[in-house]
């Protein structure tokens, strides 16, 4: 049994990730076939940023809180299970945003192997699930299927169309219609409540705010231009902020963010004969962001 | 997102506190209860964030108690993650402020 096991693991990082016919089924299964740390031996710069990037812990939630627990424990949520071990994928919606390729390419048995960490917090093992490359390259990188196709197995979408790429499965580039659009990030970056569900959720409407209140006043500016500008050559995959580093945070919303403070003290003159000490201070907060501050 | 406002007498006694919030509020729809949490919340009830191209404007009015003419006024503008706690200050404004020439 381990032995089929090894192989099956062997196979998912070694075999075409679309030739796999078996589904994932633990975490350490799902986490290989889109494992992209061979990425980094030709894209170590942008690879680095990344593994810095919420991205790269899409289930750790802000500051590693394993946000998605309260759907494996009994009770918490509508979704939540009796049972940890009786999770399907239908118990976890985030799967939507946080964990996508589990839609496509992990099964029930899966989803209870995930809500046994969470009740665990094993957060080694969590944090194995990422939005990796392959992910936004591949995975979500068409919206368009009806007009383009579904993403096709062994290419990578990016900004320019490369002939040959020199890996061992991807080996070919093609310019993607939305990888330089708002709406690349909107697709999780959300307009609203997800209405699809059994029970609504909702998380970050980021996209929302950026089309009915950033757009309608005049802004042109796409996610990308703000929240991935170049480093160092090139575009930046750390896709800030990083909330767990809060200094390089702080910096960024000391940036878009600006306060004036007005003070004045002085006898008011409420009735005759009656002053009274009053100190009043005015402030004015403008953002420039291309959406509300805070989201979600 | 918290904006602060205090104000204290020379010795440090606080003679006014007060704070705004700035953020998205949701309930399920099902009762009224304001809830935190992405698998429960199902509507914004009130959004008191900071808009893009829209300037929060506030004013505070600090009546002092008899015989204080001096306060030392704090402004701190804090991102909360996650509880009050947990923040980022973005800005803070420290003024003393007084009601003779």
């Amino acid at each position: 049994m381990k032995f089929i096991k090894l192989f099956i693991l062997l196979l998912a990082v070694f075999s075409p990730l679309y030739a796999l016919a078996e589904k994932a089924k633990t975490i350490e299964e799902l986490a290989a076939m889109y494992d992209s740390t061979r990425c980094k031996e030709c894209h170590a710069e942008i690879y680095a940023r990344w593994e810095n990037s919420h991205h790269a812990r899409s289930l750790m939630g802000v500051q590693d809180g394993l946000m998605m627990t309260p759907l494996a424990i009994k009770g918490a949520t509508p979704f939540s299970p009796d049972d940890p071990g009786k999770a399907t994928l239908k118990t976890f919606p985030c799967f939507k945003c946080h964990l996508p390729q589990a839609l496509v390419a992990a099964d029930d048995v899966f989803a209870a192997d995930y809500a046994k960490a969470l009740v665990a917090q094993d957060k080694a093992r969590v944090s194995k699930l990422r939005i990796t490359c392959i992910v936004c390259h591949n995975t979500k990188a068409i919206i368009h299927k009806l007009s383009e196709g579904k993403p096709e197995a062994g290419v990578l979408y990016g900004s320019k169309d490369v002939a040959s790429h020199d890996d061992e499965f991807f080996k070919k580039i093609k310019k993607g219609s939305i990888m330089d659009h708002a709406i690349m990030c909107g697709q999780c970056h959300g307009l609203g409540p997800n209405l699809e569900f059994e029970n609504p959720v909702q998380c970050a409407t980021l996209y929302g705010s950026y089309e009915h209140n950033y757009l309608s006043k005049g802004g042109q500016q796409q996610c990308q231009e703000c929240h991935m500008q170049k480093v160092d050559g090139f575009a930046d995959h750390l896709i800030a902020p990083n909330w767990n580093d809060l200094e390089g945070t702080k910096k960024i919303l000391q940036d878009t963010i600006a306060m004036d403070v007005q003070t004045v003290g002085y006898e008011w003159l409420l009735k005759s004969k009656d002053l009274k000490p009053l100190v009043v201070v005015n402030t004015k907060i403008n953002q420039n962001a291309g959406h509300r501050i805070p989201d979600g | 997102m918290v904006l602060e406002v205090t104000a204290k007498t020379a010795d440090g006694k606080e003679v006014y506190n007060t704070e705004r919030h700035y953020h998205t509020q949701a309930t399920d729809c099902r009762t009224n209860k304001m809830l935190y949490g992405a698998q429960v919340k199902t509507q914004y009830i009130r959004d008191t964030s900071l808009q893009p191209y829209e300037t929060k404007a506030e004013t505070f009015e600090i009546l002092l108690p008899q015989g204080v003419r001096t306060v030392d006024v704090t402004v701190s503008l804090r991102y909360e993650i996650n509880k009050p706690d947990n923040f980022i200050e973005i800005a803070k404004v420290q003024r003393k402020v007084s009601l003779d020439r």
